[in-house]
Parts: C-alpha cells; sequence; structure tokens
C-alpha cells in the first residue's frame, strides 16, 4: 500500500517536471509555431546561473528570480538575433537552428560552469510527509513544484484568453500578414512569446534541477518525455501540456517500480503511440479544423 | 612497421627477400632479435610499434567531458601526474613515456573512433586503462586484432581476464565485480544472517557479475532486486520497492551520482537500511560533497554523510594519509600534478601508472609488444605494488587485482572489518590472503625496479 501510494506521489512529481517543461513548448508553439528544441539548454543555462547565483551566497529567492529574469532576456535575444532569422522560411530550418543551438548552449555551458555533478540545494525540507507513522514520499519541495506549474498553467491560460496581448500574440503567430494589417506589432509579439516561454522553461529547469543532482546535460533524461508531454496534449493547451505531463509521469513511475526500468523509455513511445492513434491531435486539440 | 603475417606475400618475389624473410622466421622462432634502428624491416622478434631509443607512446581514452565525467576525468591526470615522475626520473630504461588521453565522452562510438585515431594514426605502442565496460568492450576486438598490449582495464568487468585465449592481449586491473559480489555476500551472510537483503543494481554487466557473486553466498536472504537504467535519475519507484520488500541492508552496485540520489530519495521515503555499496559508488569524497549541499541540515555535511555505509577497498586511499603508498602519490601529485587536490580517482590512476611502469621494467630493456604481454603473464603475479591483494596474471588469467577488504565509512574514513580477503571467479573459496601483498612498501624512489 504504501508503496502503491510513493509510487504514485513520485509519478505525479515526476508528471508536473514534464508538465513544466512541456508548458514552455506549448507556450512558444502558441506565439511563434515553432517546435523549440533548444529549450532544455536555455533552461540549464538559467538553473545552473542560479546555482552559481547560491553558491556565491545569494539567497534561492533572489536567485530563483535571476534565473526567471535571464530566461526573458535569453530568450528575447536568441529570438532577436537569431530565429528571426529563419521565421517564414521553411519550417526544418527554424527546428535545424534550435538544435543546433542546443549543442551550442550545452558545450557553452560545459566550458563555463564545468561538466561536473553539483547538488542544487532548496529552502525546503527534503524529508517525506508523516502520516500516522508511515512517512509518504511527499517533500516541501515536491509540494513547491506541484504549486508552481499549477500557477504557471492558470496564468498561460489566463494570458492567452483573457487578455488583449495575449490575443495579439495568437494572431500573431496565426495570421502574421492580417495581424500586420490590423495593427499587432508581429515581431514585437514574437519577441515576447519567446522570452515568456523562455521564462516558463527557466522555471521548469528551477524545479527539476531542485533538491538534485544538475550538470550541463541534467535536462536531457527529461526532454523527451516533456515533448511526449507536450505532444499528448496538444501542443497548443497549457491544460493539455499539464494532463499529458501527469499521465506520462503517473504511467512511467508505475512501469519503472512494478515492471522494469529498462522498459521506461518504451512504455512512453507506447502511450504516445496509443494517444496519437485515438485523438491524432493530441487529448486537449481544438485545432483541427484550423488547419490549412 | 614489422608483420610478419604479412611479410609472404611483399617479398616472394626475390631471393634476397627470401632469404631476409626465412631470416626473420629463425630469429622469431629463437625469440632472440635484437631491436633495430629506424624499424623499416622485419628483422626482430616483436613487433616495437610506438617505441624509439628514447620514448614510448601509450594511448588511453576516457570520459573527459560527459555524464561519466566526474570523478573519472580525474583518472588521467593522476597517471600522467605519475608518468611525468618518472619521466623526470629518468624514464624506463632511458626512455620517456608519452601519454596520450583521447576523450570518448564515455559513448562506445566515440570510443571506437578515438581508439583508430590512437592505433593507426598515434601508432601506439599500447592501451593502458580504458574506461568503462561498455566503451571498452567496443574496441577490445579490435585492439587484440591489431596486436595492441591492452593493459589494465578500468573496469571490473569479467570479460577483460577470463578466456585469455580470446583476448591475449587484454589484461584487467581492478577486482571484478563478481569476487567483490562474492566478498560482500560471505560477509553478510556470516555478521549480519538475519538481515532481509535487497539489491540495487545497475541493469548491465555490472550489476550481474555483481549479483552473481552476492548471489553464491546470500540467495535465501535476498527479499528483493531493482534495478536501475543509467541515465534516467528518477530511482523513486525502486527505493519505494526495496522499502516495500523490506529489505533492510541493501547491496549496491551502482554509480556514485546513484549513490547520491539513492540517500536523497531515501530521505523523502523515510527509509533508512544498512547500506553496502560497491567500491565503484561509494567514493565518500565525491558523494560527500553531492550531499553536503543540501538544505537545513536534512544532509549532514561533507564526507561525513555516507557515516556508517559499508563498502570495500583494494587500494589505499585519500583517508589513509599516513600510509606509504599515499604518501607517495601525494609526493607525486604535489610535483607533478596538475590544479586540484589529490583525490581517489588519481590515486586510482597513479597505481594503475605504477604497475604499467613496472610492467614496463619487467619486460626489459628490448621492449616489444611480445615482450610486455609475456611480462605480464609471467612476472605479474609477484609484482608488489599498491594494491592490497596480489594480481592473479598468469598465462591462463588475465584478471587483475584478487581480493579486497570489507569497510565501514566513517567521517569520510574506511575502517577495516575484515582481513584483505582474496578469491577467484566461480566457486573458488574466499581466504585470507598470507601473501603480505598489503604490508608492502614503495621503493625509496617510487619508481619500481
Amino acid at each position: 500500500m504504501q508503496q502503491l501510494v510513493n509510487t504514485a506521489l513520485g509519478g505525479i512529481t515526476l508528471g508536473m517536471v514534464f508538465a513544466a517543461f512541456a508548458l514552455a513548448l506549448v507556450m512558444i508553439w502558441r506565439s511563434t509555431r515553432i517546435v523549440n528544441f533548444a529549450q532544455a539548454a536555455m533552461a540549464m543555462v538559467t538553473t545552473m546561473l542560479a546555482l552559481s547565483l547560491i553558491e556565491r551566497g545569494w539567497s534561492y529567492w533572489a536567485a530563483f528570480l535571476a534565473a526567471l529574469a535571464t530566461g526573458f532576456v535569453l530568450g528575447a535575444v536568441i529570438e532577436r538575433t537569431l530565429v528571426r532569422r529563419v521565421e517564414g522560411g521553411p519550417e526544418l530550418n527554424a527546428v535545424i537552428l534550435t538544435l543546433g543551438l542546443f549543442i551550442v548552449l550545452t558545450a557553452g555551458a560545459e566550458i563555463v560552469f564545468g561538466s561536473d555533478y553539483r547538488s542544487f540545494p532548496v529552502p525546503f525540507s527534503l524529508s517525506g510527509t508523516e502520516i500516522g507513522g508511515t512517512t509518504y514520499a511527499l517533500t516541501g519541495f515536491d509540494i513547491f513544484t506541484v504549486v508552481a506549474v499549477l500557477v504557471t498553467m492558470g496564468l498561460l491560460l489566463a494570458l492567452f484568453q483573457f487578455t488583449d496581448i495575449g490575443l495579439r500574440m495568437r494572431a500573431a503567430a496565426h495570421q502574421q500578414e492580417v495581424a500586420r494589417l490590423l495593427g499587432v506589432k508581429v515581431g514585437r509579439m514574437l519577441t515576447l512569446g519567446w522570452a515568456l516561454a523562455a521564462v516558463v522553461g527557466s522555471l521548469s529547469g528551477l524545479l527539476i534541477g531542485g533538491g538534485s543532482l544538475v550538470h550541463p546535460h541534467y535536462m536531457e533524461s527529461v526532454v523527451v518525455f516533456g515533448f511526449v508531454a507536450a505532444v499528448l496534449g496538444g501542443l497548443d493547451s497549457p491544460a493539455g501540456a499539464v494532463v499529458g505531463g501527469l499521465l506520462l509521469g503517473v504511467t512511467l513511475s508505475f512501469v519503472s517500480g512494478y515492471v522494469g526500468s529498462g522498459l521506461v523509455a518504451l512504455a512512453a513511445l507506447v502511450v504516445l503511440v496509443v494517444v496519437l492513434m485515438v485523438r491524432p491531435g493530441g487529448l486537449f486539440s481544438a485545432t483541427t479544423a484550423r488547419r490549412v | 612497421m614489422t608483420n610478419k603475417q604479412r611479410a609472404p606475400w611483399v617479398v616472394r618475389s626475390t631471393t634476397a627477400a627470401v632469404g631476409l624473410l626465412a631470416g626473420t622466421l629463425v630469429l622469431a622462432g629463437c625469440g632472440a632479435g635484437g631491436r633495430e634502428d629506424g624499424g623499416d624491416e622485419p628483422a626482430e622478434a616483436g613487433s616495437t610499434v610506438g617505441v624509439t631509443d628514447d620514448s614510448i607512446k601509450v594511448g588511453a581514452h576516457y570520459p573527459l567531458t560527459g555524464v561519466a565525467a566526474p570523478g573519472y576525468s580525474e583518472i588521467p591526470t593522476g597517471a600522467q601526474a605519475y608518468f611525468d615522475y618518472v619521466n623526470a626520473n629518468g624514464g624506463v630504461y632511458g626512455r620517456q613515456i608519452d601519454y596520450l588521453v583521447r576523450d570518448d565522452a564515455y559513448d562506445p562510438s566515440q570510443t571506437t573512433s578515438v581508439t583508430d585515431e590512437l592505433v593507426l594514426q598515434e601508432e601506439i605502442f599500447a592501451m593502458l586503462g580504458g574506461l568503462g565496460t561498455p566503451t571498452h568492450r567496443a574496441v577490445v576486438d579490435t585492439l587484440n586484432e591489431e596486436e595492441v598490449p591492452d593493459l589494465f582495464v578500468s573496469s571490473g568487468s569479467l570479460q577483460w581476464g577470463d578466456d585469455p585465449e580470446a583476448k591475449p592481449w587484454t589484461f584487467g586491473w581492478q577486482p571484478d565485480y563478481e569476487i567483490e559480489g562474492k566478498v560482500i555476500g560471505q560477509y553478510i551472510s556470516e555478521n549480519l544472517p538475519d538481515a532481509k537483503v535487497g539489491l540495487f543494481l545497475q541493469d548491465d554487466d555490472f550489476g550481474a557479475d555483481g549479483e552473481k557473486g552476492v548471489r553464491q553466498y546470500l540467495d535465501s536472504q535476498i527479499v528483493s532486486v531493482q534495478k536501475y537504467t543509467s541515465g534516467n535519475t528518477d530511482v523513486g519507484p525502486q527505493v519505494a520497492a526495496l522499502q516495500a520488500d523490506g529489505a533492510d541492508l541493501v547491496i549496491a552496485f551502482d554509480t556514485p551520482a546513484y549513490t547520491a540520489l539513492t540517500q536523497l530519495v531515501s530521505l523523502s521515503l523515510g527509509y533508512s537500511p544498512q547500506w553496502f555499496y560497491s567500491n565503484v559508488g561509494s567514493d565518500p569524497t565525491l558523494v560527500g560533497g553531492l550531499l553536503s549541499n543540501f538544505s537545513e541540515g536534512a544532509v549532514e555535511g561533507s564526507s561525513s554523510s555516507l557515516d556508517g555505509v559499508l563498502t570495500t577497498e583494494y587500494i589505499p586511499g585519500v583517508d589513509a594519509p599516513d600510509d606509504p603508498w599515499v604518501q607517495l602519490w601525494q609526493k607525486v601529485w604535489d610535483e607533478n600534478g596538475s590544479d586540484g587536490d589529490l583525490t581517489n580517482y588519481r590515486i586510482y590512476g597513479m597505481s594503475q601508472a605504477y604497475t604499467f611502469v613496472q610492467a614496463l621494467f619487467a619486460a626489459g630493456e628490448d621492449l616489444t609488444r611480445e615482450g610486455l604481454r609475456d611480462a605480464v603473464e609471467e612476472q605479474g603475479g609477484d609484482f608488489a605494488g599498491p594494491n592490497l591483494a596480489p594480481y592473479r596474471f598468469s598465462a591462463d588469467s588475465h584478471m587483475g587485482i584478487a581480493g579486497m577488504r570489507v569497510v565501514q565509512l566513517s567521517g569520510g574514513k574506511g575502517e577495516a572489518q575484515t582481513d584483505i580477503l582474496v578469491t577467484d571467479i566461480g566457486d573458488a573459496e574466499i581466504t585470507t590472503d598470507d601473501s603480505g601483498q598489503a604490508d608492502d612498501a614503495p621503493p625509496e624512489s617510487g619508481i619500481p625496479e
């Protein structure tokens, strides 16, 4: 019983981590129609930066905010200087560019931060929660992770659905020409989309690394599952990303605990294939009608 | 280049050349060929590729970048420091050791390309201490086909030494994981017979060899076997399963990062069994350093965070600064080392380099690849060195160090729980080592004679 609960709890936390990563992908997809393969590396860079600041004596929260701010700037700069040049061209160009960025950022981080494993301390207890003499695998940091992801999801939903700027961002992403004619500053919207996505990505990096070990490759074990979670949810829906992440996290946790850890990657693939067979656009897709 | 196999094709047409060929064969047959300078003619008893009058070229592949780099990338810095020390003191029979390290990032496909580069372009005399089971397995056949001495592989897999006929040029060095499993298994069955044992294993040869050894002594005590895939850092489900199966002693054949992860996960699960980490996963400095930073005293500081953990030891490490070997390594590191402190990984590299220099001296002044291989087979079993137990090298076995002792960590130091126990793969008995190997002190010069 305890194992069942703990495996489920582990799966939920893991799923939230996938969801955080998937949210960043959704964000960038919604605002620029590009799948950003460099997301993991960008998140890693800001997380490593936060860790360096903490090691210099900054408080966790100051470093946390600094990482998010750096993410914002990094996202905007990358969009303005690099991605802008391939926007509007063939989709493959943008994909290759982000893949290249992934490699460059990872290699750069190895040079700047070194390739050692480092521990990322957090201002939360790492002990589980004790209820009635039994310890359950839910640490303070796990609770923080769940809350942070849900809040971010809510904010993104609100941004896109209820604000003027969210509407303009969506318009800029879908119909650049029309949006421009209607007075939307398309370039600015695209930059903002990348910047905000990088903020969400940085958050995911901080949540994944916190209370665990980080090194320039630590996001790579999450990146594939984050993509699967985003695709499960339909790539277009913040809520879908969170549901997709949870579904995947819990499934993988049970496969790992009860079947065998060697089958985890295979299980993720099976979940992906099954969901896409049943709902080709993802669980939360509402966009099929719009496809041209 | 000297290559006896190819000679008949090349020179069959001229009588003079046939005479030369015959001469080569006769010399090879007597084993009496002298070294010839300039070395284009196949007129000596063995291959001298990579050897000149004043140098010996040695190659190695290590993960200098990537996930396996922490810790392991320090090994070649230790070896380099020791070779610098030997070179500064006159080298081996006047030859300086030229040590070429290539980065394979623990990726077998990169190991293949860097090894091809070392063997075919750099023309190394021998490979020394290539690190990793999956990585070195990718190149071991090439090295044997090219007849390159492949000494002291940095991995405890059985395959480097259990079949010298299939791999005549490859030699292990550290104790293999099977005998480590046997020593651990026997210690627990004798000292903790009521323990309910869980196994936490890396899902490859490392875990499988260890489990094979452990099961010889503990089969009935094992209540749970959990395997993790290297690269997947979420070990929560495995540790939760160990807890659910009621294991109160967990034997882990894992790497240092996973040791740290199991400690963190256990904390969140409120699970505190007796941990018994294999030598590979237990470096107190590295793991303690990883754990020390965590918050609010939840994990206690520095190297004492692994207090009470059991592990094994086969060479003296930094926790024994008074050991004469460690004093030698400290001196070598102070004189020749690069940045940073002396660590157990650097000591590992130095110890391996010491054994290699010892083998070079044993092979004699007329150094050939065949001569080096024969020297390790014939004399390796008696090499004095930092190893606590003797090597098992012979014509029938290329397995490395024969044993180890069980230690319990306390404040980053290992406290001996047993004598030096020696054994061999299969059902060989475990006995207390009576060779006095552990009492060896290094020679005054710090260079083997």
